[in-house]
């Protein structure tokens, strides 16, 4: 964006600009282009499949391109801003056609041409007769023989890339070769969209997911291409709907431990990740950032195929955990495979994509394409209900001008930022030079560059204070006013993570709490009966610079800044009203559409991480002897006890309450006045404990919940002893503690929390929050 | 007699379907050879054949498969084949929705390939172009600069603050200091040469553009909203739509004439076929009700 740059251009020189779209000289501070990497058409099996029959990606250019277009059900539809530019990303294989066939009440079951596929009984004959019509016709290749030649193969391969060099138009609009491979194993999402950075070099014939499902091999694979000349990238997207695989710190799909190698080859490959579709945000989630005011926004939590009997996992689905895993893998492991920037996009596979709330027509040809079947909450391929599908994202990209190459080197350099549908403007700068107005010079941008990195960059080394950071936002002129920008920082210690966001700059003048930093929500205009809002609230532009009060130059961080817009009607609020029904109670009425901008990393020098206290790892501990307790032990140790513990990381202490466990048959019955009367009937070696006495303002390490919340209402959670571990879960994933016993001290260890004992058992405390100590 | 059907062989139309057909019998011929389709307990796979499975493995970018790797090739190949046979044993392939798509849109793209077959010639372009020159039609430019007055600085004033602003500059110039010293600083241009609509529309909304385009060039109008607050517009020039020369767009109409070809020939080809078939449809067609998907789930 240039800022108040041109002030006067000779009159004379308007004239001689020829009238025909040319490429204007590359802008050295970079302007922002607006595009879609994710949409589908008809020669997408699946969309086919739901009656998207007609339409090719030439017709989603138009589409981009402001012209209109058939919704696969026949009525119009129109872009309502144009896009700069865009990639179609059908599928590159036949997956998930069994999946669907088998779902009850999902549209490919109905087909009659689908019976092969559907399981009559859950007999072993049975499903090996519909595996055999599967891995023929679908699975294991193109079902013809005469499918199988690669020029045949590939002709839609190659006609994709003939329509995409068709509608590109250097300064105008880019249309990248890209496709999506569609690997889901056993229903977890792990798909990515491939972009190419040039068409020319394309290979005839792009790795499916019929290659390999794993990740890993995609990256090699795309590694060879890159070898030959032919750059390109990956952009992983669902990982809310990844069952908890999309960003491991364990094992990779393949059980290979995650190295140094996995995370070169995952950064080589994968610069950006998609954190915004129609089927909901990956950016985190409230069990995750219970403290996060504004987490709770288009959540949703389903697998591909909704497989009975499972239940999604939260951890490892969302980007700002893999993003702290990431941080906290560096600092204990020296490797982060989680470095990537933000998009957003869509997943339509309608061709045509709705991206405003105003103008929603749904995803998924006609299992959504009437506002009847939208809002009497159809099941979606029998997933998800059809009114908590959201409008599509879409992916700012910083680049010196709009082409193939300049686009992809700003993919690349992750210098991109996430919009939830409206065309929200974002700036973020991170560095140690910037003076605290420097943000409202007419040349702030090129100081921006100049002196410290873009969004998606890394902090340069430290220089003896804490970072400061230029953001900037102006709104959609045909969207919400803005509400205010945050700064979300993520940071690791000894093998833990954290996170906190700062409110940094905010439209009006409300008043933030004096201790908590807080600010009060902006209100809202909006007139939810009538589905109306107006812009007489919020600001067009915010802009700051922000120092990180906090700062600690011997930890590793990332910020990255969020921009939220004024409460405006969401499509199911506006559409209810269109019917005179009530808005749905299963969604908000309203929604604060907002931008994320890609993180900004900051590594500690050596000599500042040397000199910085460093946790005890389990591998010290056992060295000085430490003993691991067995099960027995820890039973003694915990069992119908309330014990403190104290965080040694955070100095935090609080009180844990082991409630009795099961004991199973043959136990004498106690009578209903014992403590026990209730507890003894749950299963063998299960019990609830309780976190006591945790307060709001605690920064939390990661995975343990809302620990504040469970402290004041009294509510609790399973814990076992199994295998010389108390095990706890989090939304169906385990969380195991170890316990030392070195002295006559009780040093426990988090399974999660990459090989450090950060947990000493403590003397009960008296009073909680001493007058006169220092704040924490 | 001869000279008439000379004259027709001239037809481009008629030419590319002589060829098209002459593909479809080449298809034809070739399949029949590559794989004769009676059931039979013989799978037999020549070194030409596998050597089409190696391209395959290479067209992906990868390097030549090793003996081993060919081996395995090979293997997967032969496992496909008696799955094939059975399927087709079976019947599967009958009525797959799969496989009638995929088929179907084996046709069209063969139609395509056909219409490619032809350069056209610049003449030929030409005369196309006359006919079809609105198409091309390059939309209404404007060039101007404006005024912001930000609600964010004058809350509920702000309008009313560029009303009276420009009572105060209505005979002043463009150029004239006093003018722009009564707006805002704005987050973009102050001044935007030769723009189309539609890149007004995306920076300023699509209100705005539409005002602008109406205003007289050569003084100030206004104010005029934008989604960022109000504006005094100064329209410089308007560059009218105009339709450009055959020579500033010769590529944009080959492009545009061979879709429409392809599009010609799909549909007179498929005409031909067409016409081979007596369809049946029930006569009561309109009036057949299809269950809404939420019967379909009730059932």
């Amino acid at each position: 964006m240039r800022m108040n740059l041109r002030t006067t251009i000779p009159r004379a020189m308007a004239t001689l600009l020829i009238a025909l779209p040319v490429l204007a000289a590359p802008n050295p501070e970079r302007d922002v282009y607006f595009g879609e990497t994710h949409v589908h058409t008809s020669w997408s099996l699946d969309a086919f499949a739901i009656g998207n029959v007609l339409t090719t990606p030439g017709d989603a250019y138009k589409y981009f391109k402001g012209e209109p277009i058939k919704h696969p059900l026949g009525y119009d539809v129109r872009i309502d801003t144009p896009l700069d530019w865009a990639g179609v990303t059908d599928h590159s294989e036949y997956a998930g056609v069994v999946n669907l066939a088998n779902e009850p009440g999902s549209a490919v079951s109905k087909l009659s041409v689908a019976q092969p596929l559907i399981l009559k009984a859950r007999t072993k004959e049975e499903m090996e007769r519909v595996a055999l019509y599967a891995i023929n016709t679908l699975a294991s290749g193109p079902p013809v023989p005469a499918l199988m030649a690669p020029e045949i193969a590939g002709t839609v391969w190659k006609r994709n890339v003939a329509l995409a060099d068709q509608a590109n138009q250097p300064g105008k609009f880019t249309a990248f070769c890209s496709y999506e491979w569609t690997s889901m194993p056993n229903n977890m999402n792990l798909h990515r969209n491939i972009f190419f950075k040039d068409c020319a070099k394309v290979p005839p014939m792009p790795f499916s997911a019929l290659d390999s499902k794993h990740p890993v091999d995609l990256w090699d694979w795309m590694d060879g291409q890159r070898k030959a000349g032919n750059d390109l990238l990956a952009i992983s997207h669902n990982a809310n709907l990844s069952d908890g695989r999309m960003f491991p710190t364990e094992v990779d799909t393949k059980g290979r431990p995650i190295d140094a190698a996995y995370a070169a080859s995952r950064l080589r490959n994968e610069p950006l990740i998609e954190i915004k579709q129609l089927k909901g945000t990956s950016e985190t989630h409230p069990v995750l950032s219970p403290t996060d005011e504004f987490a709770n926004f288009e959540i949703m939590s389903v697998l591909l195929g909704n497989p009975p009997g499972r239940i999604p996992h939260i951890v490892g689905s969302y980007a700002r955990q893999a993003l702290k895993d990431g941080v906290a893998l560096q600092d204990s492991k020296g490797f982060n495979p989680y470095k990537f920037g933000f998009g957003a996009a869509s997943d339509s596979h309608n061709t045509a994509v709705p991206y405003r709330q105003d103008n929603f027509f749904g995803g998924h040809s006609f299992t959504d394409g009437t506002i009847e079947a939208r809002m009497s909450g159809t099941l979606v391929g029998g997933m998800f209900d059809a009114r908590l599908e959201g409008t599509s994202g879409l992916t700012g990209v910083w680049a010196e001008e709009n082409t193939r190459a300049s686009l992809f080197e700003g993919m690349s350099r992750k210098e991109t930022f996430a919009v939830s549908g409206p065309h929200i403007k974002v700036r973020f700068f991170g560095g140690w030079e910037y003076g605290p107005d420097a943000v409202t010079q007419g040349d702030w941008v090129k100081t921006g560059y100049a002196k410290g990195v873009a969004m998606g960059g890394d902090l340069p080394p430290a220089a003896g204070k804490a970072p400061t950071f230029m953001v900037w936002a102006v709104k959609d002129p045909t969207s919400g006013n803005l509400d205010r920008i945050q700064i979300v920082k993520g940071w690791t210690k000894s093998g833990q993570s954290f996170e906190k966001i700062y409110e940094v700059v905010w439209a009006g003048d409300r008043k933030p709490d004096k201790w908590t930093g807080a600010v009060p929500p902006i209100g809202s205009t909006v007139d939810v009966e009538n589905a109306t809002y107006t812009n007489t609230i919020g600001a067009v532009e915010l802009k700051t610079v922000w120092t990180d009060p906090e700062f600690d130059p011997s930890l590793h961080a990332f910020y990255y800044a969020r921009v939220i817009e004024i409460p405006t009607p969401r499509w199911t609020t506006i559409q209810a009203k269109q019917l005179g029904i009530a808005p749905p109670d299963v969604v908000s009425a309203t929604i604060q559409e907002r931008a994320w901008t890609s993180p900004i990393w900051y590594t500690p020098s050596a000599e500042d991480r040397k000199n910085a206290p460093r946790g005890t790892t389990v591998a010290e501990l056992t060295t000085q002897g430490g003993k691991a307790l067995n099960d027995a032990q820890l039973k003694a140790l915990i069992e119908e006890k309330s014990v403190w513990m104290q965080n040694t990381v955070t100095g935090e202490k609080y009180m844990i309450i082991y409630g009795a466990l099961g004991k199973g048959p043959g136990v004498k019955p106690l009578t209903p006045s014992d403590p026990g009367y209730v507890t003894q009937r749950f299963p063998t070696n299960q019990g609830q404990f309780q976190v006591r006495y945790v307060g709001r303002g605690v920064a939390m390490q990661s995975l343990t919940g809302d620990a504040a919340e469970g402290s004041y209402l009294g509510t609790s959670r399973t814990y076992n002893i199994a295998n010389g571990k108390i095990v706890t879960e989090l939304v169906g994933t385990p969380i195991e503690i170890a316990v030392y016993k070195l002295g006559d001290q009780y040093i426990a260890a988090r399974g999660n929390e990459f090989g450090y004992a950060n947990y000493e058992m403590v003397p009960a405390v008296a009073e909680l929050s001493p007058l006169g100590a220092a704040p924490r | 007699m001869s000279i008439r059907i000379g004259r027709w062989l001239r037809e481009p139309l008629l030419q590319f379907l002589l060829i098209g057909l002459a593909l479809f019998v080449v298809y034809d011929l070739r399949n029949q050879q590559a794989a004769p389709r009676e059931r039979s307990d013989r799978i037999e796979l020549t070194a030409d054949d596998l050597l089409q499975v190696g391209f395959a493995w290479v067209a992906q970018g990868r390097p030549a498969p090793s003996p081993d790797e060919m081996r395995i090739l090979a293997d997967a190949r032969v496992r496909e084949e008696i799955l094939y046979r059975e399927a087709l044993a079976l019947g599967l392939d009958k009525d797959d929705v799969i496989v009638r798509h995929r088929l179907a849109q084996k046709m069209e793209f063969l139609f395509e390939d056909v219409a490619k077959l032809r350069e056209p010639t610049t003449d030929e372009l030409k005369t196309w172009f006359d006919r079809n020159a609105q198409r091309f039609a390059l939309p209404e430019r404007v060039t101007f600069r404006h005024l912001y007055f930000s609600p964010d600085r004058r809350g509920d004033r702000t309008r009313e603050d560029a009303a009276r602003a420009f009572t105060q500059i209505s005979g002043t110039s463009m150029d004239s200091p006093d003018a722009l010293a009564l707006g805002d600083p704005f987050m973009f241009q102050d001044y935007y040469g030769d723009r189309a609509p539609d890149d007004v529309a995306k920076t300023f909304g699509p209100g705005f553009a539409q005002a602008v385009f109406e205003m007289p060039p050569g003084r100030w109008a206004g104010p005029v909203e934008s989604g960022y607050g109000s504006h005094l517009v100064w329209v410089d020039s308007v560059t009218p739509a105009r339709v450009p020369s055959f020579e500033e767009v010769e590529s944009e109409v080959k492009t545009a004439w061979i879709e429409e070809q392809r599009a010609e020939i799909r549909e007179k080809t498929f005409d031909v076929m067409r016409a081979r078939y007596v369809v049946a449809l029930p006569a009561d067609l309109p009036s057949i009700e299809v269950p809404t998907m939420a019967d379909l789930a009730s059932q």
